[in-house]
């Protein structure tokens, strides 16, 4: 009791010293405020998919559980699909529904469980009751993957969990898990040990107490897998999880691998099992008739046996018992009770989870390494999902383009490069194609229009030369005097800021081209440890041998020259080694032979060279492949001589990357496996940033020099940028002392350009979100906005008022777009409505006024005019003075018809004056049809909204033509206003009340 | 050991007895308490708001009336006409049709669902139980930096597309205020169907009594929406009931004539 006592002061101790230690440290989570990424995408090749489920009982309801983007929902029968999870981890291994209560209880189990090397972690089991809008966690935090989970469909407080578990390494937390009381507490039901794992789990619908349980014994490590041992079977229960047999009557002999099973809705007695086996000619698929007692083999063709750790789901049509699916490289279905196969319509390769409609087994929905199909017509045909952004990228970079492209490789969907902005939103018709296979890095050469990509390990690293459409070959190749070369799958590469043609490339040498690509110098030793014992690729893969490149190792994975000094380049490895070279290469020094708290061997994702001092570099190390999910975090002022951690226990995951701010040194992002994290105090505390960054694993950061942007390359849910992060720069302990902080604001350009969106059939199609071009006001609240007024007015410098803006309340940095436009003008009453104009401030400055309560603050914001319209100053000027002098008259023509009306309604005129005068209006605004085919002809107000509208929305001067045509309606303002003028003086006014113009259009 | 783990577990039980100390009815009922007092909002018989819309500086001028029985429409005023949107007198849902001019019938899922409505006037928390409301307090949660009290209001079920939905709208009560600053709910028809919606509401004003939000913003999560900034509100309004009503069309449509 002592001990605990004492421990109980230890804590509070230690939460007391924790709130003192944080006072010199700034909490983003009080800064952030509206501050709100957008996604762009892609969608259009979308992203691996782990699991399918659908709704029992409604079958507009299809779920989809992906790798690394969280679970989406259709409500449409897959035409379409909404994220539900994006505050939760997005590597997800199972989604279940509770067959009782389907519109409410939904299971998440996280955690991939296709284990190919690059696979994201799970962190639990989470379960939604209100049909996933809100979700809680059920433990398992430590299960990293999660195969199944499968609730009793005649009891919902029954559950049980497959946990796969760690891919890395031993865990003890592996095997098939019970509930009875709906989640609170767990017995783990099957277990065999820290190397096996349950793979596949399955019920049988009819009787809830049988159960089959596929265990798998499996290990990945950075430069090896292994699949299948003694220890892989395939257990039976028939007494609720309690006692567990192996049934193997008629399975191949000796070990095994990773095994699936199903059972068959229409019969229970019909079971399907996929083997990976010893043998070849004893690989594939089995059958029992007798519900596990015996097995016959049935068929090993290739699309069953293909890579059992990526495709070893089978799946029975509800309603037949012999028509099967298979997931594999194609896809396979079966129509003869598993006799003979032939593959899936032709779709995205690699397909992992196949769903059948609940009504109609005409009606397929197939998760691939390419997202989501469909198929009306039994998977012959296939139709992708166009709304699913899952695209998982290794890597991203920008250019300096206007606007400013993103690139970028992803897993088996080759690289791309796309637009950060686009007319009517960024379409999958943007993006363009720069190589296949599985793609890793893109860069755009410094200078010119030139663009490095490659494919797996360095296979092809493609240069290509956009303007001229010129593709070619540059990889490095072994020469004579040099080892084999060494490229990891993921190979690095790396320009120059001081030499636009250089080029690196990194396998256990770093390579050198002076002249992109075309000639290669090795400027290094062998910069790994060259541990042989991890460089047998050829044995990896266990039972089915799986040397596909993705394993290998000790390699070099980041690179980088400084950018203050060419001579100074840093280079990373897999296996633990940061080398630095200060003389271009001649000699080299690995500096993290001993860098405090950090293992040995642990792989060096990236490294940051600074770009305010030469001597300061940023190192983020992954030791998850080692699994070790610890974040490792250094930074060395001295050119590694010393390294220092800024880790902190605020960072929940391994994290990978790093990207340091141009212009603050204490502003740094980092990407985790669980999203983004930001500190404002150079690490000594770091905040996560949620708004609109679900925690996705962030594998590449960039940062737009021009623009400010932060262009995020997840593995999951495609691109992410933060636009403009400068205000975060200002930061600091004094300015969140201010009640009200305005941020300074580069000069706004007042765009001219423009385009067609021309959004035809995009309608179920996923669409990036465009940057806001507008001048935005940005401002830091200490506290929200809640009691009283809140008001925002723009003024020109003479102090009058422009435009009235809605002001953000936001505690933190609040945004707020202003049009550069003046109130539009009060137009003339008619039957109908006319084109409303509002035309563009004059460039310069203006002065922001915010008042909250009775204190006002204030802020100048200044704009330009867009130089690519090839307007003069005297150009803009007779604009202006054209577009005032059409609203001008569009507000008297519109005072005019009001003291019109005014007078038609009062009954002291003569009926003949009010006859002229309403002769008068008709020719002033339209008074008969409607506002679309029954429109009438035309009149004044109709005539000058046009040629306004004509002049006030283009990007040019007034035209001579246009002139001509304003000469023409002024005449006829003039001319009606002469003769309203006249009818006027014969109207009996006396006893009308009559606004003046003023207040006319103040009302 | 066995004595540690259990006063770690009072250690727990007892920070999350005071993160949830407030029952989701105490938080109810010092909303009320703040804005007015039960007595006060009991006694509304109808708002007109008067605001206006407001997207990056454009502004539409609009009016809005809530009546104790239902009613309700939105009176837009567009160059000098006055153009009524979504029209309820209790029975008939109406729209003006932009480009005829004309009054035209919402569906009658729409009209159905919109009655379901009229009993959340001029609150739904107020007398929830007796409207056969359930409100559940959910937990705390950050809305853009701001600590709230997330209460989540199920009201009456509607009708989707023939089918019985859940009708749920969750609140986000300011911790200091107790007001709510901002509302979810999932959008359950449309092309927008699964997607959620969210309102953020500030600029808490006092009229004769009673504390209403003068401003607020309405979009997607996550996105950014418009904004409303209301001008005046008018307690108890007299509206005549022929406003709310669904005009009859006797004329024939001029397109006819033209064709």
């Amino acid at each position: 009791m002592k001990k605990t006592a004492i421990l109980f002061v230890l804590f509070l101790c230690l939460s007391a010293f924790n709130i003192q230690a944080q006072e010199s440290k700034i909490n983003g989570d009080a800064i952030f405020g509206d501050l709100t990424a957008r996604h762009i995408g892609p969608a259009l090749m979308s992203g691996r998919i782990n699991d399918m489920e659908t709704h029992p009982t409604n079958s507009r309801i299809i779920y989809a559980g992906t790798a690394g983007g969280g679970v989406w929902k259709s409500n449409d029968a897959g035409t379409t699909f909404n994220p539900i999870f994006d505050d939760y981890c997005q590597s997800i291994g199972a989604v279940e529904v509770d067959p009782s209560s389907p519109d409410n209880i939904i299971w998440v189990g996280t955690g991939e469980t296709w284990t190919r090397n690059s696979v994201s972690i799970g962190d639990g089991l989470y379960k939604s009751e209100d049909g996933g809008a809100n979700w809680k966690k059920y433990g398992f935090e430590k299960s990293e993957r999660i195969a199944n989970i499968i609730v009793n469909p005649n009891n919902s407080n029954e559950v049980y969990v497959a946990v796969l578990g760690a891919l890395w390494g031993d865990s003890e937390e592996r095997g098939v898990y019970k509930t009875t009381d709906a989640g609170a507490t767990w017995n783990k039901i099957l277990y065999t040990d820290q190397r096996t794992g349950c793979a596949d789990l399955a019920i049988d619908p009819n009787d809830p107490n049988i159960l089959y349980a596929s265990m798998w014994e499996f290990r990945r490590s950075g430069w090896s897998f292994e699949s299948g041992g003694d220890k892989s079977a395939l257990y039976k229960s028939t007494d609720g999880g309690e006692t567990w047999n192996k049934i193997h009557n008629g399975f191949p002999e000796g070990q095994l691998g990773r095994l699936a099973i199903a059972v068959a809705p229409s019969n229970s007695n019909v079971l399907y099992t996929v083997i990976e086996a010893e043998k070849d000619e004893r690989k594939g698929l089995y059958r029992s008739d007798d519900a596990g007692a015996n097995w016959t083999q049935l068929n090993n063709d290739f699309g069953l046996t293909v890579r059992p750790f990526y495709f070893s789901r089978i799946v029975v049509d509800p309603k037949n018992e012999d028509v099967i699916i298979k997931g594999g490289l194609t896809g396979s279905i079966s129509r003869d009770g598993g006799k003979t196969f032939k593959t899936l319509g032709n779709m995205h390769s690699d397909i992992h989870d196949v769903v059948f409609d609940i009504n109609d087994s005409d009606r397929i929905y197939a998760g691939t390494d390419g997202g989501v199909y469909r198929s009306w017509n039994g998977g012959t045909t296939m139709e992708i999902v166009e709304n699913l952004p899952l695209s998982q990228f290794y890597h991203i970079s920008v250019d300096n383009e206007e606007p400013y492209n993103v690139y970028g490789g992803l897993q088996d969907n080759g690289s791309w490069y796309g637009p950060s902005r686009s007319t009517g939103g960024i379409n999958a018709r943007d993006w363009n194609s720069i190589g296949g296979g599985d793609g890793f890095r893109v860069l755009p050469h410094p200078t010119k229009k030139v663009i490095y990509s490659e494919m797996q390990g360095a296979a092809n690293v493609w240069r290509y030369d956009v303007e001229n459409e010129l593709v070619k070959t540059i990889q490095p190749l072994p020469v004579e005097g040099h080892a084999k070369l060494r490229f990891n799958w993921n190979a690095p590469m790396a320009t120059s800021e001081h030499q636009p043609d250089r080029f690196y490339m990194g396998s256990q040498f770093l390579h050198k081209s002076e002249d992109m690509g075309n000639t290669w110098e090795i400027i290094s030793p062998d910069l790994t440890t060259n541990d042989q014992t991890k460089q047998q690729q050829e044995d990896s893969g266990g039972l089915s041998m799986d040397n596909s490149g993705a394993e290998n190792h000790t390699t070099i994975f980041t690179i980088v020259e400084s950018s203050l000094d060419e001579n100074i380049i840093w280079v990373g490895t897999d296996d633990g080694n940061i080398q630095i070279t200060q003389d271009g290469g001649a000699t080299w020094k690995n500096t993290s032979l001993n860098i405090p708290g950090l293992p040995k061997n642990t792989w060096v994702y990236h490294i940051e060279a600074s770009v305010h001092d030469k001597g300061t570099a940023y190192a983020v190390f992954d030791g998850h492949t080692m699994n070790d999910m610890n974040p490792y975090v250094y930074k060395t002022s001295d050119f590694g001589a010393t390294w220092t951690s800024i880790t902190t226990p605020e960072i929940k995951s391994f994290a990978r990357n790093i990207q340091e701010d141009y212009v603050n040194p204490n502003l740094l992002f980092l990407g985790t496996e669980f999203g983004l994290y930001i500190t404002l105090d150079g690490g000594k505390s770091w905040s996560k940033f949620t708004n609109n960054v679900p925690a996705v694993a962030i594998h590449f950061i960039d940062l737009q020099k021009r623009t400010n942007d932060l262009v995020l390359g997840t593995h999951g849910r495609g691109v992410i940028i933060i636009d403009d992060i400068s205000p975060l720069r200002e930061i600091t302990p004094e300015i969140m002392t201010k009640k009200v902080h305005f941020f300074e604001s580069k000069p706004t350009v007042m765009v001219d350009q423009s385009g067609f969106a021309g959004s035809f059939g995009t309608e179920t199609q996923f669409v990036g979100r465009n940057p806001s071009r507008l001048p935005q006001i940005k401002y830091l609240l200490q506290k929200r906005h809640t009691f009283g007024k809140m008001t925002m007015e723009i003024l020109d410098m003479d102090g009058n008022k422009v435009s009235t803006l809605s002001p953000g309340k936001s505690k933190g940095i609040n945004i707020v777009n202003w049009n550069y436009r003046i109130k539009q003008p009060k137009i003339a009453k008619g039957k109908t409505t006319s084109g409303s104009v509002s035309p563009r401030v004059p460039a310069g400055t203006y002065k922001v006024v915010l008042t909250k309560g009775k204190e006002r603050y204030e802020h100048n914001i200044e704009l330009v005019y867009d130089t690519n319209a090839g307007l003069s100053e005297a150009d803009r000027t007779l604009k202006q003075k054209v577009n005032m002098n059409l609203y001008n008259m569009t507000q008297e023509l519109a005072y005019i018809v009001y003291q019109i009306d005014t007078i038609l309604e009062s009954s002291d005129t003569k009926n003949k004056v009010k006859e002229q005068l309403q002769a008068l209006k008709e020719t002033l605004v339209i008074t008969t049809g409607d506002n679309y085919v029954g429109s009438a002809e035309p009149q004044l107000r109709e005539l000058m909204a046009q040629i306004f509208s004509k002049i006030a929305y283009s990007y040019d001067k007034p035209s001579p033509n246009e002139m001509e045509n304003l000469m023409i309606i002024e005449k006829r303002f003039n001319k009606a206003k002469k003769e309203f003028e006249k009818l006027k003086s014969k109207a009996k006014l006396k006893n009308i009340e009559m606004k003046s113009f003023d207040d006319f259009l103040n009302d | 050991m066995k004595t540690l783990k259990l006063i770690f577990l009072a250690l727990l039980v007892s920070f999350s007895y005071s993160s949830n100390s407030q029952t989701a009815e105490e938080i109810i009922s010092t909303y009320f308490e703040n804005t007015g007092g039960i007595e006060a909002w009991s006694k509304l018989e109808g708002v007109k708001i008067s605001a206006k819309i407001n997207q990056s500086g454009m502004e539409f001028p609009a009016e809005i009336i809530q009546l104790k029985e239902g009613q309700r429409m939105v009176i837009l005023n567009i160059q000098g006409q006055t153009v009524k949107q979504n029209v309820f007198d209790g029975e008939v849902l109406w729209n003006t049709n932009m480009m005829t001019q004309k009054a035209e019938k919402s569906d009658q899922e729409t009209t159905d669902n919109m009655k379901l409505e009229s009993t959340s006037f001029p609150d739904p928390f107020l007398n929830y139980k007796e409207k056969g409301f359930t409100i559940e307090l959910l937990g705390e949660e950050e809305i853009a930096g701001t600590n709230t009290f997330k209460i989540k209001l199920t009201k009456k079920p509607m009708i989707v597309d023939s089918k019985p939905e859940e009708n749920v709208t969750y609140y986000f009560f300011d911790t200091e205020n107790y007001v709510p600053i901002a509302t979810q709910s999932e959008i359950k028809s449309g092309p927008a169907k699964g997607k959620v919606s969210e309102t953020t509401f500030s600029d808490y004003q006092e009229v004769d009594g009673i504390y209403f939000a003068y401003s607020m913003t309405q979009g997607l999560k996550g996105q950014p929406g418009f904004s409303l900034s209301v001008d005046k509100i008018e307690l108890n309004p007299e509206i005549d009931a022929k406003e709310f009503a669904y005009p009859e069309d006797t004329e024939t449509p001029i397109t006819d004539k033209k064709n």
